[in-house]
């Protein structure tokens, strides 16, 4: 008996130095709060342990870092990353220039990510000191215990993903910024507020939800001022309905656009090419640097696989309503979605541009159904959300 | 019983020695520096290029979302950035039997190369949004049948950055994002 237990010591040993799991730290200021973002190799339990100028993210396992000391040099509130092991126990610290705290956390999947939206606290930034700690002593790390407060988290496997409760509709355009016009001079703004409207009644009569919208009038609203009310009002999902319009007249039926920022490059299309594959067959090249930093920047980052299952729900209840070729979910860098801190989807219902679709937009119960379509599509995915996070 | 445990002991100590020193070496290999590639500064010799570059271009047509090629000569130039501006000048002409998804009146201002990012910056005149028809899809083709075109070409360009007038904008008509570079999205393209 003492032999296997041993011997299981040992094996926790060896695996503890075997396998180490490897964490790469990003942090970004965002529209009021900054994000820091712990991305593994492998998925990871941990415990959060905060206090007022700093919190501590401990790992039951063996981590490897590249670097030792993080300074954070891009971050009105954040100051630096340490790590250190403790007795089998890895743990990073995070400090902040000034008072902070945890406004949430959550977890996502692949990659697996612990990520965490701070927020200033205590006095007013003026009266805020930086705190004096010098870099080379360990000793900063050491919290002391009545000092922190009872804030400890266990992550088990359900995570601490939130049901949907606010949904944003954002109808695009207004007030001088027309967006698209149709040859009997149709206005994108118009029907944009119109499916907005509709969707909203028809989402909180049915699903209970509160529905914000960025704008209720014909009024101009800033992109930037748009995914700022979602943010504020902490939406967990955000929906930005237009019209579309091509060069190609010929060009018809309803697109839904994810944010995604994917590098291409002659050399896999030409291997599609040879190989006779559609492009989005073959295996892209990995994100250049470049490429990660834009990414990096976005809040909308760690919502993309999430904004690429609502936008699947929404275009194919769409693709039904409308009887068009399937003109599919596409992404695209969209303004409006980058900075959204929630899964977000931008809808462009129909072709402007086109006489045949320019003449449905002008027909209300078209507008009713397009409504009833995305609300179809938004409730399919809130199911599969809380199923999934049950 | 006691031998058994010595056993057990010097077992594990032996496999915790081995991955002791596995962990050691590889720790030790994967710090040595990273050297850059020293060749990437060859510097180009400039002996008689052609006098024709021959090109494809990639259109759009009314039937098809898709782009598709055409096969066309540039006047060369040993002068990388002319060649860009000669190509621009010819891709924005307007083409009878193909969809040139630009505003009316645009008009290359400038252009400059940022080599260390294999990034080319372009300069067009304000009618690239005060004369834009709006509307995403508009914005998505003349984006990429510019960056897809310019970077299918010329394989030292792997971004694309769009100014207008000189400034920075957020977005053309209010939908994509232009203050960040483009990279090619050559799903917009099909060879046949
Ligand atoms: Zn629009």
């Amino acid at each position: 008996m003492k032999n296997i237990k041993l011997l299981l010591f040992g094996l926790l040993l060896i695996s503890w130095q075997l396998f180490p799991l490897s964490i790469q730290i990003r942090s970004f200021d965002h529209d009021g709060f900054t994000r820091i973002v712990f991305e593994g190799d492998q998925s990871f339990q941990f415990k959060i342990r905060s206090s007022d100028s700093k919190f501590r993210l401990e790992i039951d396992k063996k981590v490897r870092v590249e670097k030792e000391f993080i300074q954070i040099n891009n971050s009105d509130l954040l100051d630096k990353v340490v790590f250190l092991e403790e007795k089998r126990k890895s743990v990073f610290s995070v400090f902040g220039k000034g008072g902070f705290e945890i406004k949430r956390h959550f977890v996502l999947e692949r990659p697996f990510r612990v990520v965490f939206d701070l927020v200033k606290s205590g006095p007013v930034p003026g009266d805020q000191k930086p705190l004096k700690i010098s870099h080379a002593e360990k000793s900063v790390d050491r919290f002391e215990k009545n000092q922190e407060s009872e804030n400890e988290f266990k992550a088990g496997k359900q995570g601490q993903k939130k049901l949907i409760e606010t949904i944003c509709i954002d109808p695009g355009h207004g007030g001088s910024d027309f967006g698209a016009l149709g040859k009997s001079n149709l206005k994108e703004k118009d029907i944009t507020l119109k499916v907005g409207k509709k969707l909203k009644q028809i989402v909180e009569s049915r699903l209970g939800i509160r529905v914000i919208l960025t704008r209720k009038i014909d009024s101009e609203v800033s992109l930037n001022s748009r995914v700022s009310i979602a943010n504020n009002q902490k939406a967990d999902m955000f929906i930005s309905i237009h019209v579309n319009s091509s060069f190609r007249k010929a060009a018809r039926g309803p697109e839904t656009f994810y944010v995604s920022l994917k590098a291409t490059d002659q050399e896999s299309f030409e291997l599609a090419r040879k190989e006779n594959k559609s492009f989005d067959e073959i295996d892209q090249k990995a994100e250049s640097d470049d490429l990660k930093m834009i990414l990096w920047n976005m809040a909308q980052t760690e919502f993309i696989r999430e904004s690429s299952k609502l936008a699947d729900f929404i275009q194919s209840e769409l693709n039904v309503l409308m009887n068009t070729i399937n003109r599919g979910v596409k992404q695209a860098p969209f303004r409006v979605l980058m900075r959204a801190a929630m899964p977000a989807v931008l809808i462009e219902v129909a072709f402007i541009s086109n006489a045949y679709e320019e003449k449905k937009l002008t027909n209300d119960s078209f507008l009713d159904r397009i409504g009833q379509s995305i609300y179809s599509g938004i409730s399919k995915f809130i199911y599969y959300h809380n199923t999934m996070n049950r | 019983m006691n031998k058994k445990l010595i056993y057990s002991l010097v077992a594990i100590a032996f496999v915790f020695f081995i991955t002791s020193l596995i962990i050691f070496l590889k720790s030790r290999s994967s710090v040595e520096p990273k050297v850059e590639n020293p060749s990437k500064s060859v510097i180009q010799t400039e002996v008689d290029p052609p006098q024709l570059l021959k090109v494809k271009i990639f259109y759009f047509t009314n039937k098809s979302r898709y782009m598709k090629p055409m096969n066309y000569e540039l006047e060369n130039s040993p002068i990388k950035i002319e060649l860009y501006k000669r190509f621009i000048d010819l891709i924005i002409q307007e083409k009878e039997d193909f969809i040139t998804p630009l505003p009316q009146g645009l008009r290359l201002r400038t252009l400059y190369y940022i080599g260390s990012k294999k990034l080319l910056v372009l300069d067009f005149n304000e009618n690239l949004v005060t004369r834009f028809p709006a509307g995403s899809s508009s914005e998505l083709e003349f984006i990429y049948f510019i960056v897809d075109n310019i970077c299918f070409n010329f394989e030292e360009v792997k971004m694309v950055k769009f100014l207008i007038s000189g400034n920075e904008y957020n977005t053309i008509s209010g939908h994509i994002d232009i203050e960040n570079p483009f990279y090619p999205d050559y799903r917009y393209l099909r060879i046949n």
